[in-house]
């Protein structure tokens, strides 16, 4: 987890760590009379990894899409390091690069050509043999497109939004269709990318992936941005953290409710269960132990961005109707 | 690394365009549809009227020509039809359909310098085309060509312009590869037939005949077997092809979708 932050906290001198890179100010996108992304503003830090999730057809990908100019927004504002990514495109396409979803390439074309391609297009490329070995498919650059599997693929995808050597990297849906263990590797890749400094932009769908790799997270739904925070705090929404148990003797729920952070408690046979925010399990253990209770059988549980995600998309679609369990 | 990114702004990305002539050169080597379409069968085409002027000596009826005379400018139209309808359009359809167009669109390179080098190269196998033809027409089926320079250029560049510009609306109104075979395919085969492949329109006459001329390859060709025997090309064939490249042109620039 430290090492998360160390490339804003190994250069104190800079002012990075706190610079937005990208602000997107009341972003509106519509296709018709359809708002695909409506009013959505959020600021990117530099050398972030900042994720975009949310339910499918919710705007995430129109919303890179006008980050990276491929479409134009209807109204609001992008700036890239105070350019925008329509009147500025040829300047701000030096120093970004993406990596498209269901984005395909001539099927002849070998892996090493496409790289060495693409590093001829920016003024300041990495050396691709380089980039490939990074990415474990140099042994593969002499195979031509349609021979290469889908990680290898991806990784070619990954290797031309990379090869510019941006200093912002916008990735979208990246990892699916990725075996589970093709889909670690590429995890470990792009905690490299942002430990190298640059600025990286998530879009994904999968919350496991978003809790790993992101610093922060837009959770879009409807076209309007749910909540942006840490995935911790994203997560601690669901309710929090959750410690179940069976104490040595009976305790009452009053005894319960006063231990700092507990919120809801329910017994189920001989099982406590105690729900809450902050350092949960610590703190209920302490607080037992003080008044002589011990505890067995005892069972934490963060708190899970996935229970996080359903709730904050589903109360949004059902309204303020009260929750309808199941 | 955090600096400004307009540092590295003064530096253009040189060569950008050689490698991307590189890249497609590979690709249509590794693919040869060109190659067969647009040398390959011309020169089969070339081979059968060559051997059926030496059946049937003589000029056609009708005609100051014999038939490889009569059918040079034909051959010719046919290999920029090929070139031009299919291999063209089809190359950049595809491109825009698997997403390739979008995806060089997001680098500092124009999408567009995919279609200039897809142009270029098949205006070299055009040109291949043309020498072959010229070449095995006189010297092993025994045509005798008197080339006018000036007009056969002038002829050669517009042919290539009214068919390219074409191809180019082709695939600026078509949205996928499987509608792309079948709609050229059929537009070829009509074209083929105004050039005068199945009847040259000189043995037609009539209203026929006059159609034939005004469409796009059958001025080209006209012009062409006018120009190959060094006779100034009738300016109705000129103004026809000029008139059809500037429609063409205008509608495809107009209509043309990168993603």
């Amino acid at each position: 987890m430290t090492s998360r932050f160390s490339v804003s906290d190994s250069s104190p001198g800079s002012h990075a760590g706190s610079e937005h890179v990208i602000t997107v100010q009341h972003l509106v996108k519509r296709y018709g009379d359809f708002a695909a992304v409506n009013d959505v503003s959020f600021s990117i830090k530099q050398g972030e990894i900042f994720g975009i999730i949310g339910p499918n057809g919710a705007g995430k990908t129109t919303t890179v899409e006008c980050i990276s100019g491929l479409r134009t927004a209807d109204s609001g504002s992008i700036s890239i390091y105070g350019l925008s990514p329509h009147k500025d495109r040829n300047k701000v396409r030096e120093f970004l690069g993406v990596q498209l979803q269901e984005s395909s390439m001539p099927p002849r074309l070998k892996v090493s050509e496409a790289v060495e391609l693409f590093a001829s297009f920016y003024p300041d490329p990495v050396d691709p043999d380089g980039l490939l070995e990074t990415l474990g498919i140099n042994d593969v650059k002499n195979s031509i497109y349609k021979k290469l599997s889908g990680g290898q693929r991806q990784r070619l995808s990954i290797a031309l939004a990379l090869v510019g050597n941006p200093r912002i990297a916008i990735l979208d849906e990246l990892t699916t269709g990725l075996d589970p263990e093709a889909r670690r590797e590429t995890w470990s890749l792009i905690e490299s990318i942002r430990d190298r400094g640059v600025t990286v932009i998530l879009v994904t769908h999968f919350m496991d992936e978003a809790e790993r790799l992101c610093d922060r997270l837009a959770l879009i739904n409807h076209g309007k941005l749910a909540v942006l925070d840490t995935p911790e705090a994203i997560a601690a929404l669901a309710g929090g953290s959750r410690v179940r148990f069976v104490p040595s003797k009976p305790v009452d729920d009053k005894t319960l409710y006063a231990i700092p952070g507990v919120k809801e408690v329910e017994r189920k046979e001989a099982y406590v269960t105690v729900t809450g925010t902050g350092d949960l399990a610590s703190s209920v253990i302490n607080s037992l132990a003080r008044i002589g209770v011990r505890m067995s059988d005892i069972e934490a549980r963060g708190g899970n961005l996935d229970d996080a995600f359903v709730k904050l998309t589903r109360d949004d679609a059902s309204g303020a109707s009260g929750g309808v369990q199941t | 690394m955090t600096s400004a990114p307009s540092e590295s702004r003064e530096k253009e990305p040189r060569g950008h365009f050689s490698e991307l002539l590189k890249v497609e050169a590979k690709l249509a080597l590794r693919e040869p549809v060109g190659l067969f379409t647009g040398i390959g069968v011309p020169t089969i085409l070339l081979v059968v009227f060559g051997l059926l002027g030496i059946a049937n000596p003589g000029n056609v009826p009708g005609t100051s020509y014999t038939v490889i005379e009569l059918y040079v400018p034909v051959i010719m139209v046919i290999a920029f039809i090929f070139l031009g309808i299919y291999v063209l359009p089809i190359a950049m359809v595809k491109y825009r359909e698997i997403g390739w167009l979008r995806r060089v669109s997001l680098t500092p390179v124009p999408p567009s310098r995919l279609l200039a080098a897809q142009l270029i190269i098949n205006l070299v196998l055009a040109l291949a085309a043309i020498l072959i033809i010229t070449f095995g027409s006189e010297l092993v089926f025994g045509a005798s060509l008197d080339v006018g320079i000036p007009y056969f250029v002038l002829s050669v560049v517009l042919s290539i312009a009214v068919i390219f510009s074409l191809g180019l609306l082709v695939a600026a109104l078509i949205p996928s590869q499987s509608v792309a075979s079948g709609a050229s395919g059929g537009l070829i085969f009509l074209l083929f037939f105004l050039a005068g492949l199945w009847v040259p329109p000189a043995t037609v006459g009539g209203p026929l005949a006059t159609i034939m001329y005004y469409s796009p390859s059958g001025a080209a060709a006209q012009a062409l077997l006018y120009s190959v025997f060094n006779s100034t090309p009738p300016y109705t064939a000129i103004v026809t092809m000029v008139v059809y490249t500037l429609v063409f042109a205008f509608l495809a620039t107009r209509y043309f979708r990168w993603e």
